[in-house]
This record gives C-alpha cells, structure tokens and sequence, in this order.
C-alpha cells in the first residue's frame, strides 16, 4: 500500500463515525483505532437538583395533567413517546395556533409511535396559550406539548 | 458493530451495560420511568428517555414506548438487561420489525425456552438427563395422579410458563395432589395469564448448579464454567459462588458439554445459563434462562470474561472473543445479593474496596429508593484464591458496607457466610429454610 493511500484510509477513519477498522489487502494489514474518551460522568455526590425536581413530579398518565405553571394556565403532557406533529400532513395547516379557542373533542395534534398516527384531542374547551414543542421534534413520555387556559 | 445502544431496564444491570457501553465506543440511551428520573444510570448515560409513569406494566413493560424512544433517538440496538421484557419473544420480534437488533437470542428460541416443557423435551432428545417427570403437562388431577404414580413422591407441581417460584409446589402424597393441583395452577393463571402445569420428581435438598453459556452467531459456543446458586429463599438467589464445591473436573466438563450441545442445536446466541439440579454426583436439567443473569459477575471474576461485551458483539454479528480452550476457572468468586426490605431515601453510603472486592449497584447518597421495583439494591462480589480465603474477603466487604436511611438484608448476609454449614458447604437447596428455622436470620 502507498503511502499516501494510507494517509487518506487514516483520514476518512478519522471523520467516520467507526471506533475501529481492520483493513486487509494484497499482503498489508492495517488496523486503525480510535481512543474513545468516555462522556464525563456527572458525579450524582455533586449533581445539583433543582428544588423543582426534589420531590417527584409524577404526572398522571393522561393528557388533561395540570401542572400548574402560571394561575390558570394548566399544562398538557405527552401520553407516550413519539414524533409531534402540528399538522395531519406537512403541508396542510395545524390543528391548533396560539390564541386559539377550541371545543372539547378537537385536535390538538399528533404523536406518531411505531408507524402509527394518534391524534389527541382537547378533552375540555380551552384556549391554546403556548405551543411547548418544535413540529417533527421527538417528545418522552410526560414531556409538556401546550399551555392551555379552560374556557 | 452498534453505535448507539437503548437500554430498556433499570437500577444496577443498566449501570453495568453503560459502563460496558463506554468502555466498547457505543453510545448509551437509557429508558426510564418517572420514577427513576434521578437514577444513577438516568445521570450516566449518554443519553435518556423517559417512557412512562412509575407502574412498570406503563413503562419498563411498555413495548411500543420503549422501541419508539429506540427509533427516535437513533438507537441501533436494544439491550433488555434482565427480567421486564428480556426473556419476552413478542418484544424481541417487535425491535426486530422496527429494524433495530435485538440484544438476546432470536425470538423463536426464546419462545421455545420459555416454555419449560418443550425445553425439557429439546434436552431429553439430547440424552441430557433430566429431573423425571411427566411427558409434557397434566391436564387434570387424575392425569397428574397416575403421572405421579410413575415418577413416585415428593413430586413437584409447576407452571409451564413458570418462574421465580410462582405456580410451583411440593405435593408429598397422593391425597394433597388434587388440591395443591388447583392452588398452584391458579396461582400460575393470575401470574403468566397461563395455568398449564407439568410434574416432576421431587429432589430432597439437591444443590442448584448453572453453567454460564455464551454465543456468537457463527456457531461458536463457549460455557464459563458453572455458578452454585443454592443458598436460595422462597427460590430466590441470595449467595452465588464459583467453582461449586459439589462439582469436580468430570461434571464440571459433562454438565458444561451438555449446555454447549444443547444451546448449539437450538441456534442461540448471546448471554445464557442451563439450570441443572445436581444431587450425589449427578445432574439433572432443569431449564435455560435465554439472557443475561443477576449473577453473571461471578463467572466474570473467575474466568476474566466480560459476559456483557460478549453479547454485545454476539449481537453484532461478530465473533466471540474466548474460545473453549482458553476458558479456566481460576480461584474462588462468591456473591452477595444486597435486597432492601424497605424503600426510601439512602442518607450514607459507603462501598467497600480493596484487592478482590467488587460492588455493582446503582445507589448513591442522597438516592431515593422507590417502592415500585425489584428490591435488588447491590450486587457484592469478591474474589480468593480459595473458597475460604473469599468467604473471609467477604465477610470483610459486609462488614465495611453501609447503607443508611433504608432497612437492607446485610445482617442476614453476614449470618449466612459465617453459617457453619455454609463454611462446610455440604448443604443444599434447604439450607436457608433450616438457617430460618434456627432464628437467626
């Protein structure tokens, strides 16, 4: 192998997202590692949690949770995991905007999980204050997706 | 070989395949419930996801959640840990589907393992002995009077789908038979949705004896010698040591060569242990337990054998890094479970250390143990180069270990190693009913 064939085999290996390659031809073997430095552990000893955090925030599994944000702006939290979405397509309208007035039963939006489309409703008239999430980012279980006001 | 890695478990396994993640380049994605949200493996990981409230049947149970966040976060790959889904063929086929590698066996094996009849039938057209019993399972007491008649009392009565001692009973003569039938097959309905039960002679305090078993893809299959699980309470394992003083050079290479055969013919791969009864020199198959164990860190520390990095390149399609020959037991490995018997918050905690001394756990001061899980908190494990000089080792680890804040089963620990018949090590699985009986524990 030249040399300069494996100055560009190093150079690719180092941009590839590869931790090791083993590379054999024609009587040459090369083996290229990377030293993985390990992502720093943050020490639990000295990990400060915020007082928020303290004391379990457990969340009832349904999407009217009530986590009291500012006097009567109550959150509502994803169901399970999945892809938000606004919108029933990428380029239709979404379901919901800032400021609107909306009836029990419309939908608010969609979480998408192992190919399938779930659409939440509203499960009481209430008006949309704050649209927590990006459209197409992924949400866990429990994460807050709108601030609402009951109507 | 994988990139990133979602583990779908909790509390010290999912420490232990974070830190086998770091030490093999793969990113690690931890699942966890709202319960464990300021877990250790939560603030270790590369990465987490949150998957459901604390209940587990909502989150470390929650199938469609867990492989979602797998997908989302880009994770290549799955690893169970132990107990929740890990020994499940629907979610194996599930992670498969989404295209994501499944850290186990493939899910036909695991379906065919789990069910204990048709493993015990794999073996037996093997010729590995197995504990007597009925051909398959007994559809009612009458069937199961004659096959009792056969096999000759104590029998044992079993769940098909069993395991951790639900749906299992001794029955000591025939008149108890009908009525412990319908106990122990309700009792297994409600557990595994499954009341088929089966029947098996009932051995008098055998020892329980495991071989560790681990295989790549390409045929390879090497066993790491075996584990003594004995000292057991309601058959649960609390003290798990390495060689097994019931076990000599002979049975050691003949329980070990019936595993690799057996294991080799059903196609498995990855992390797995054959469960033999072993009584007067003889071993009986029992079952396979088709993923990673609680005590696999014992044969690690006796064959230098990192079993969690196995599976993980079993998984990814490459070769096992043993092979037969270069497996040797050398020295002495013993493990003590630590189980809280109550939850809350641990105010001090010191881990022992020194030479031979290793502690697995997921505990850290200030850590608030939650009611929701298993009560496994620690897995302590020292090494001698005899059996006594480990037992003195650790009865020193016990003895320097402190949790505080939540009530433990240190003490008990301690009152078993230091057990005279323990030190003898002529007992078996009886041993810890005698112990009870005594008052000490």
């Amino acid at each position: 192998m030249e040399l300069n064939e494996l100055y560009a085999l190093m150079e690719k290996f180092e941009k590839s997202g590869l931790s090791e390659l083993v590379f054999k031809r024609a009587g040459d073997e090369i083996c290229l590692k990377k030293v993985v430095t390990p992502a720093a552990v943050t020490s639990p000893a000295v990990v400060h949690v915020p007082a928020a955090h303290a004391p379990h925030e457990v969340r009832p599994p349904s999407a009217e949770s009530t986590a009291l944000r500012t006097p009567g702006v109550e959150v509502i939290t994803a169901p399970l995991v999945g892809t938000f979405y606004r919108a029933a397509a990428p380029d239709a309208p979404p379901f919901v905007d800032v400021g609107d007035k909306v009836k029990k039963g419309k939908t608010l939006c969609i979480l998408e999980a192992m190919k399938l489309m779930n659409e939440f409703q509203a499960e009481f008239d209430l008006e949309i204050v704050n649209i927590l999430v990006e459209n197409g980012r992924m949400v866990e279980y429990g994460a807050p997706l709108f601030e609402v006001r009951r109507a | 070989m994988i990139q990133s890695l979602l583990i779908a478990n909790r509390g010290e396994i999912a420490v232990r395949v974070i830190r086998c993640c770091r030490q093999m380049g793969i990113r690690s994605v931890i699942a966890f419930s709202q319960a464990d949200r300021d877990s250790l493996p939560v603030r270790m990981a590369d990465d987490r996801v949150c998957i459901g409230p604390p209940p587990s049947r909502d989150s470390y149970l929650n199938v469609r959640n867990l492989v979602t966040a797998a997908v989302l976060s880009h994770c290549d790959a799955i690893h169970p840990g132990v107990g929740f889904l890990a020994e499940n063929a629907d979610f194996a086929r599930e992670v498969r589907d989404a295209g994501l590698i499944f850290i186990g066996p493939d899910p036909q094996v695991i379906e065919l393992l789990g069910d204990k009849i048709r493993a015990k039938h794999s073996a037996r057209e093997l010729d590995i002995p197995a504990i007597p019993g009925s051909e398959g399972s007994v559809e009612d007491a009458s069937e199961a009077m004659a096959a009792a008649d056969k096999i000759g009392y104590p029998v044992i009565v079993k769940a098909a789908a069993g395991g951790g001692g639900k749906g299992m009973r001794i029955v000591r003569s025939v008149s108890e038979l009908g009525d412990i039938l319908a106990v122990a097959s309700h009792e297994a309905e409600k557990a595994f949705s499954d009341g088929t039960m089966y029947l098996e002679k009932y051995l008098e305090n055998p020892r329980h004896v495991e071989i560790q078993i681990v295989a790549d893809r390409k045929g390879n299959v090497v066993h790491l010698g075996e584990r003594d699980c004995t000292v057991q309470q309601n058959h649960q394992k609390l003290v798990e040591e390495s060689p097994s003083m019931a076990v000599d050079a002979a049975l050691r290479m003949r329980m070990g060569n019936d595993a690799v055969r057996l294991l080799k013919t059903l196609g498995y791969s990855g992390a797995g242990t054959v469960e033999f009864l072993v009584q007067d020199g003889k071993h009986y198959f029992m079952e396979v337990n088709a993923r990673v164990q609680v005590e696999h860190p014992v044969s690690e520390m006796v064959t230098g054998v990192d079993i969690i990095r196995q599976q993980i390149l079993a998984a990814a399609d490459l070769p096992l890094e043993v092979r037969q020959e270069d497996v040797h037991l050398s020295g002495y490995a013993v493990e003590c479970r630590i189980n809280a018997r109550s939850a809350g918050k641990v105010t001090r905690l010191h881990v022992p250390g020194g030479y031979g001394v290793r502690m697995d756990t997921f505990l850290y001061a200030g850590y608030n143990v939650p009611p929701w899980y298993d009560h496994l908190l620690a897995k302590l494990i020292v090494t001698g180069h005899s059996r006594l000089e480990g037992i003195k080792r650790m009865e020193g680890a016990l003895t320097e270990l402190v949790i505080e804040g939540i009530a433990t089963n240190i003490e008990a620990q301690k009152k078993i190693i230091a057990h005279p018949t323990f030190r003898k090590g002529n007992y078996g699985t009886g041993f810890l009913g005698e112990v009870q009986k005594e008052g000490i524990l």
